[in-house]
């Protein structure tokens, strides 16, 4: 699998360290927190995804995957995702 | 690029990481050192003696071609308010391939494309060439490869193997 990495360009998947959805974020407190370690979605479809260029730039990067066949629709820095 | 294949360690330089910090520009940090701006994307810049590789976003690898007792205060005065200067003079071997086939033997380590059409001179690949770490650089005369120091004996031998079938 090829990822486009924003800053490097089109790369080997094996350059990066694949870390998963890139939706939950941290509680503040411990409500939720169950949910945010362990509760995924695993859609069939896009997915936002965290992968990081460990052997590249060394950013984490936000990858938009269809998990249905691998296509991948879109990449950017993680920092840029947050709003 | 039309002598035999070589490769030397290029010794005596002076190397350090610049990240820049927090809502500071690559053009601010350019300013700094003299240039327009320092390279956006995976480039390099040179002023004088003193290059810069493009290494991922708001950080390059600064490098001088001669050490010298003041590396890297040097840097830290021009842009320590700007960015983050750490020595790593220490911490590459630096490889210079150049003549027939250089290109050719490093396509056979590396997955990105070195074709001249996509990288010219000045171009930066931030990789990894037989799972070691590697940062290419090419200038108009051949190509440069920096690799973790401690990896520099087990790139030679990477080398030494491809090099006896190009």
């Amino acid at each position: 699998m090829r990822i486009p990495c924003p800053y490097c360009g089109e790369r080997n998947s094996g350059e990066f360290v694949y870390r998963g959805d890139a939706a939950p974020m941290r509680p503040e407190g411990a409500e939720g927190l169950f949910d945010y370690v362990y509760l995924r979605e695993n859609p069939a479809g896009p997915l936002r995804e965290h992968w990081y260029h460990a052997q590249g730039c060394r950013n984490w990067i936000e990858v938009t995957r269809d998990t249905r066949n691998h296509v991948i629709s879109g990449a950017i820095l993680a920092r840029e995702a947050r709003r | 690029m039309a002598e035999a294949l070589l490769i030397e360690q290029r010794k005596g330089l002076a190397l350090a990481s610049v990240m820049a910090r927090k809502g500071v520009s690559a053009q601010d940090l350019g300013k700094a050192f003299g240039l327009s701006a320092l390279p956006e994307g995976p480039r390099s810049a040179r002023i004088d003696s003193l290059s810069f590789w493009g290494t991922g976003p708001g950080t390059w690898l600064a490098i001088a071609d001669r050490f010298d007792p003041g590396w890297p205060q040097r840097l830290e005065q021009i842009a320590g308010r700007l960015a983050s200067i750490s020595d790593q003079t220490g911490s590459y071997a630096l490889f210079r391939l150049s003549g027939n086939g250089a290109r050719t033997l490093l396509q056979r380590g590396a997955a990105v494309d070195l074709d001249p059409q996509v990288f010219g001179p000045g171009s930066v690949a931030t990789t990894v060439i037989a799972h070691i770490g590697a940062i290419i650089h090419r200038d108009e005369a051949g190509y440069d490869v920096a690799v973790f120091r401690s990896y520099a004996e087990s790139f030679r031998d990477w080398y030494d193997s491809v090099a006896a079938t190009v």
